[in-house]
C-alpha cells in the first residue's frame, strides 16, 4: 500500500491541478475561501485518488468508503475536486457563487452528485460521520467514514460531543482528521481561542492521535494507513499545514481565509502555483 | 388513609401514553432499518422500550443535543430510519441549527418525536416547558408537523411517519392524556384534521392536549346553552388541511383555535394564515399563551390558567356567540354570508342546590 | 346543658341532616319490602335537634310523603311533623347518628302512626347498620346498596361543607375551576354520582354527571373494591396498580378529593369527637 515514487510523483501533479483548478474558480467567481481550501488539497488528492473507496461511476454504491467534509466552506476546492473526478462539469465551474449556480460557496448535496453531505454551518460534520458509522454497523456493511474538520471549528461543543460518542461506540471505522492550519477568520486560532493542547484534548476523549505534515504526501499517507488499521480506539489525524499553502501571498496570512481575486493576483498566483508544484515535485524525486 | 399521596415512579406506572414506545417497537419488528435514538432521556420519552428489545439499535447520545440530530440525520444518510426522541423544548430549540442543516436541509429521513409537549411537564417550569415549539418547527422546510391529540393518535402519527419519506416533528405530551378515540381505526390521514363533532354555530380548531378540552365545550355549550359548536382536530400543523378550515369558515363563520403553545406562530396563526390567505371574512379568536411564560404547577391547572381548558373554550364560545353574528346581505343582486359584531345576552344559569 | 357546640359539631350536624339523612329515602327507594310499607300512605316525618342558634331553635331535616313517595327537605323545619324524633342538643343527635351513643330522642306521633313509624325504624335501622359497620356486607346487594349510599353521601357532604365554609374544603373550592369529579362502578351506571365545583361553588349530583366528561372519575371495577376504598380496608396506590381502580383524569386530582372524602366520612363516624380528647 505504502506510496511508491511513481504514484507519489503522480498525486504531487493531480494536487496542482486541484490547486489550479481551485484557483482558476475562485477567479472566475471573484472570490472565494482560497485558504482553507489550499490548506487541505494535499489530503484531498491523496484521500480521494488513493484510499477512499468511492467510485464516481456509481457514486451511490452503499458500500462505499464516506468522505464527510465538516469545513464545508471549502466548497470551492470540492467543486474543483468533483470536477476533477467528473461529477461535476468543468463548466458549471465557471458559474460558481454566481445567481442559478449547482454550486455555491458551501456546496449543496442535493444539487452535487457524489457529495455526501451539506455543510457550512460549523460543528455539524462530526456527528453526521459518526451517524454514518453506525449505520454502516447497523446493517452489517462495513466501510470507512473519513470526517475533515477545521481547526477553528473545533471551538464548537459539538464537534466534542461527536467525538465523546465516537470513542464511547468504539466507531473504529470512522477516521477524523483536522486540518491545522493554525487560523480563523478572525485571526490565528490561538489569538481568537486557544486550542492548545490540541493534540492532548483529543486523546483526553479517547482518540489514538496521529500528527503529521498535511503537505508532505509520503509522511500523511502512512498516518492514513496507520489510522485506517486501527481496531482498539478511533484514530485523529492532525494535519499541521499553512492556509493558502502554495501561493505566497496567501500562505500563513489568515485574511486569505476569504478573499477576492483580480487579473494581477491570478496571473501571480498562477506563477507561484507552478513553482510550487515544480519544487514539490522535486522533492518526492528525492524522498521518493 | 394511606398512600394518597403519588411518587414519580407510581406516576410512571400509570402513564398510559406508553403507546409511542410500544408502536416504535413494533415498527423496528417490521423493518430493520428503524434505529432510536435519545439524549439521557430513554426512560421519560418512553423510547427505552426499544432499547429493551433491540439493544443494538439503540443509540444513546448522552446529553448532547446538537450531536443526538447530527448522528441521526448521518444514520438516515447511511440508509437507516431514525426516531430521534427528546423533551420538545430541546427537540426544537436545543439543535435548531442540527434540526435546519442536517435533517431539514438535506431532507433525511429522520423522525425526531418530542415528548413532553406545551405545558406538559408542568411542575418542570418554563425551561421544560415547550411553548415556542411549534413555531419554530413549523417554519422549516420540508419537516412535517403533528400534534397528536392522544395515545390512539400518537400511534398512527408514528406510523404516518415511518411510512411518509423525508423529516416529521411529532410532539406528544407526558402521558397522561385523556383519550378522544375509542381505537386506532378513525381513518387518521397525515394532512387530514378530523371532524370530531358537528355543529354550525362556531369552530373549535383545536390538536393535541386541547382536543380532548374543545369537545368537553362543546357539549357544555350544547348542554347549557344550546351552541352548536364543531369541533376539528387539526392533528397536522404542516402541511395543513386548507379544506377543512375554510368549510368551517363558510359554514360557522365564527373560528376559535385552542393550542398548548404561545398564540405567537402556532396552531392559530396557521390557521389563520388560511382564512387571511381564502379572502373570506370570520369571527377569530386564538386561544393560547400571550405572549408570556406559563406558571409552574399540574398540567390540568395550567390549561385553566392559561385560558386553553373547557371552561375558557366556552367563554370565549359565549363570548363570540354574542358579539358576532352571520347575517344575510344582499350583495351585487346576491345573497352573501357576513359576520357582523353586536351584543347579546347568553348567560347561563347554575342551580347550585345538591341533589338529595 | 351539654358541652359547648363547636364548628366541628356544626359541620358533623350539617352532613348527617342534609347529606345522610335524606339517603333514608334512598334506602327505602331500594327495598320492596320498605317500600311497599308505605304504599298510600301520606305523612310527614322529622328528625331534628334543639339548637337555640338555628332559626325556629332547632336544626331539621323533615320527609314529606304523599301515598307512599317521598321528597325530602333538608335545611327545613316543619312546624307540624306526623311523627317526629326530636334530639335535646346537637350532641345528642350526633352521637346518636354517628352509632357512638344511644341518646334516645324525644319521640312524636309515634303511637298515632304506629305502624308507619315501625316502617320508619326498620329504614333507618337498616341505614344505620351499612353504614356504621366497619365490614362490608356480605351480600352483593347490600354492597350495592352500600356503595351507592356512600357515593350520595360523601361528594354531598363535601359540597356541603364547603357551603358551610369548611377551611380547606371552602379554599379549595374558591380556588377552583369549573370542575367535575365522577364516582363510578363499572356495570352499576344506577350507582354514579358526582361532584362539581366552581370558584367557591359546588353541587353534589346523583347520575352521569351531563355536562361534558368529568375532571375526574374514580371508576371501581365492582361494589366489593369499592367498598374495600370506601371503608378504608384497602390501599388506593395498590388498587389502581391492581386496576380495581382507575383514575380518570389526571391522578394527581385524585389524592385531593381522596382526602375530603375522609374528612366527611371522619364526621360522619363523629372521628373528630377524638381529635377533640387528644
Amino acid at each position: 500500500m505504502a506510496l511508491t515514487k511513481t504514484e507519489w510523483i503522480e498525486l504531487e501533479h493531480k494536487a496542482a491541478q486541484l490547486r489550479q483548478l481551485t484557483l482558476d474558480t475562485c477567479n472566475w467567481a471573484g472570490s472565494a475561501h482560497m485558504g482553507g481550501a489550499l490548506s487541505s488539497a494535499d489530503f484531498l488528492t491523496l484521500l480521494y485518488h488513493k484510499y477512499l473507496n468511492f467510485d464516481p461511476q456509481h457514486y451511490d454504491d452503499p458500500d462505499r468508503d464516506r468522505c464527510i467534509v465538516s469545513k464545508g466552506h471549502i466548497g470551492v476546492i470540492l467543486a474543483a475536486l468533483y470536477a476533477q473526478l467528473g461529477l461535476v462539469d468543468k463548466e458549471d465551474l465557471k458559474t460558481f457563487n454566481l445567481t442559478g449556480s449547482s454550486l455555491g460557496m458551501h456546496l449543496d448535496s442535493n444539487k452535487v452528485k457524489g457529495l455526501e453531505v451539506s455543510t457550512g454551518s460549523l460543528g455539524h460534520g462530526s456527528a453526521l460521520a459518526l451517524g454514518d458509522a453506525l449505520a454502516a454497523r447497523v446493517l452489517g456493511r462495513p466501510h470507512k467514514t473519513w470526517l475533515l474538520l477545521g481547526d477553528g471549528e473545533c471551538d464548537e461543543g459539538s464537534v466534542w460531543e461527536a467525538a465523546m460518542a465516537t470513542s464511547h461506540y468504539k466507531a473504529t471505522d470512522l477516521i477524523t482528521v483536522v486540518d491545522r492550519n493554525h487560523a480563523m477568520i478572525d485571526g490565528l486560532t490561538e489569538d481568537v481561542m486557544a486550542l492548545e493542547p490540541f493534540a492532548d484534548k483529543w486523546r483526553a476523549f479517547g482518540f489514538d492521535v496521529l500528527e503529521v505534515d498535511g503537505h508532505h504526501m509520503k509522511k500523511l499517507s502512512q498516518a492514513m494507513e496507520q489510522a485506517m488499521a486501527a481496531s482498539e480506539k478511533p484514530v485523529c489525524i492532525i494535519l499541521d499545514t499553512v492556509k493558502g499553502e502554495g501561493i505566497s501571498f496567501m500562505a500563513g496570512d489568515y485574511k486569505w481565509h476569504y478573499g477576492a481575486m483580480d487579473s494581477d493576483k491570478y496571473a501571480r498566483a498562477t506563477e507561484d502555483l507552478k513553482e510550487y508544484e515544480a519544487k514539490r515535485v522535486q522533492r518526492a524525486e528525492q524522498e521518493g | 388513609m394511606g398512600g394518597m399521596n403519588y411518587t414519580a415512579v407510581e406516576s410512571t406506572k400509570m402513564a398510559t401514553a406508553e403507546i409511542f414506545g410500544k408502536t416504535l417497537v413494533e415498527l423496528g419488528e417490521k423493518d430493520p432499518r428503524v434505529v432510536a435514538l435519545t439524549a439521557d432521556l430513554a426512560k421519560s420519552t418512553k423510547i427505552g422500550d426499544f432499547q429493551k428489545r433491540f439493544p443494538e439499535r439503540f443509540f444513546n447520545m448522552g446529553i448532547a443535543e446538537q450531536n443526538l440530530f447530527g448522528v441521526a440525520a448521518g444514520m438516515a444518510k447511511g440508509g437507516l430510519i431514525p426516531f430521534a426522541s427528546t423533551f420538545s423544548v430541546f427537540a426544537s430549540m436545543r439543535a435548531t441549527d442540527q434540526l435546519h442543516t442536517d435533517i431539514c436541509y438535506q431532507n433525511v429521513n429522520v423522525k425526531i418525536i418530542g415528548t413532553h409537549g406545551g405545558t406538559s411537564f408542568g411542575q418542570a417550569g418554563s425551561t421544560h416547558h415547550a411553548i415556542e415549539d411549534i413555531a419554530m418547527v413549523r417554519s422549516l422546510v420540508n419537516l412535517k408537523v403533528i400534534v397528536p391529540a392522544d395515545g390512539y393518535e400518537t400511534a398512527n402519527a408514528i406510523r404516518a411517519a415511518y411510512e411518509t419519506e423525508g423529516p416529521v416533528y411529532i410532539r406528544i405530551n407526558r402521558g397522561f392524556d385523556q383519550t378522544v378515540y375509542t381505537g386506532e381505526h378513525y381513518g387518521f390521514q397525515l394532512g387530514k384534521g378530523v371532524l370530531m363533532t358537528e355543529g354550525d354555530d362556531v369552530t373549535i380548531i383545536a390538536n393535541g392536549s386541547c382536543v380532548f378540552q374543545a369537545i368537553q365545550a362543546a357539549r357544555v355549550l350544547e348542554y347549557d346553552y344550546g351552541i352548536h359548536a364543531r369541533v376539528i382536530n387539526l392533528h397536522t400543523i404542516k402541511p395543513i388541511d386548507r379544506e377543512i378550515i375554510l368549510q368551517a369558515v363558510e359554514d360557522t363563520r365564527r373560528i376559535i383555535t385552542v393550542e398548548d403553545h404561545t398564540v405567537l406562530g402556532g396552531l392559530g396563526t396557521a390557521v389563520g394564515e388560511v382564512i387571511l390567505d381564502s379572502g373570506h371574512a370570520c369571527a377569530f379568536r386564538k386561544l393560547g399563551l400571550n405572549d408570556c411564560f406559563s406558571a409552574i404547577g399540574f398540567h390540568e391547572d395550567l390549561m385553566h390558567i392559561n385560558g386553553i381548558d373547557t371552561e375558557n373554550i366556552v367563554k370565549a364560545a359565549v363570548h363570540m356567540m354574542q358579539h358576532a353574528q352571520v347575517v344575510e346581505m344582499e350583495s351585487g343582486g346576491r345573497v352573501v354570508k357576513a359576520v357582523r359584531f353586536e351584543g347579546r345576552d347568553l348567560e347561563a344559569e347554575i342551580d347550585w342546590t345538591d341533589e338529595v | 346543658m351539654g358541652k359547648r357546640i363547636t364548628q366541628d359539631d356544626l359541620y358533623a350536624a350539617r352532613i348527617f341532616f342534609n347529606s345522610a339523612l335524606p339517603l333514608l329515602r334512598v334506602v327505602i327507594e331500594s327495598r320492596r319490602e320498605l317500600s311497599s310499607a308505605f304504599r298510600g300512605k301520606s305523612f310527614v316525618f322529622q328528625v331534628s335537634a334543639l339548637y337555640p342558634r338555628a332559626p325556629g331553635g332547632k336544626m331539621a331535616t323533615h320527609f314529606v310523603v304523599e301515598n307512599g313517595r317521598f321528597t325530602v327537605k333538608v335545611d327545613a323545619v316543619h312546624p307540624s311533623p306526623d311523627i317526629e324524633l326530636e334530639f335535646s342538643d346537637l350532641h345528642k343527635f350526633i352521637l346518636f347518628f354517628s352509632g357512638r351513643g344511644m341518646p334516645l330522642p324525644r319521640m312524636r306521633g309515634v303511637l298515632k302512626n304506629a305502624a308507619t313509624f315501625a316502617s320508619l325504624l326498620r329504614a333507618l335501622l337498616l341505614m344505620a347498620s351499612l353504614l356504621q359497620a366497619s365490614d362490608a356486607p356480605k351480600k352483593l346487594q347490600d354492597q350495592v346498596l352500600l356503595v351507592k349510599l356512600y357515593f350520595y353521601l360523601l361528594p354531598n357532604g363535601i359540597s356541603q361543607l364547603n357551603k358551610a365554609g369548611h377551611q380547606k374544603i371552602h379554599q379549595w373550592a374558591l380556588q377552583s375551576p369549573d370542575r367535575a369529579y365522577a364516582f363510578a362502578v363499572t356495570g352499576y351506571p344506577a350507582l354514579n354520582s358526582y361532584l362539581r365545583v366552581k370558584e367557591g361553588n359546588s353541587k353534589a349530583g346523583r347520575g352521569e354527571y351531563p355536562r361534558c366528561k368529568p375532571f375526574l372519575t374514580l371508576r371501581f371495577d365492582s361494589p366489593r373494591h369499592a367498598l374495600d376504598i370506601l371503608m378504608s380496608k384497602a390501599d388506593m396506590i395498590d388498587y389502581i396498580s391492581k386496576q380495581y381502580l382507575t383514575v380518570e383524569g389526571a391522578p394527581e386530582f385524585a389524592a385531593l378529593i381522596g382526602e375530603f372524602l375522609f374528612t366527611v366520612g371522619d364526621y360522619a363516624k363523629g372521628l373528630y369527637l377524638d381529635w377533640k380528647t387528644e
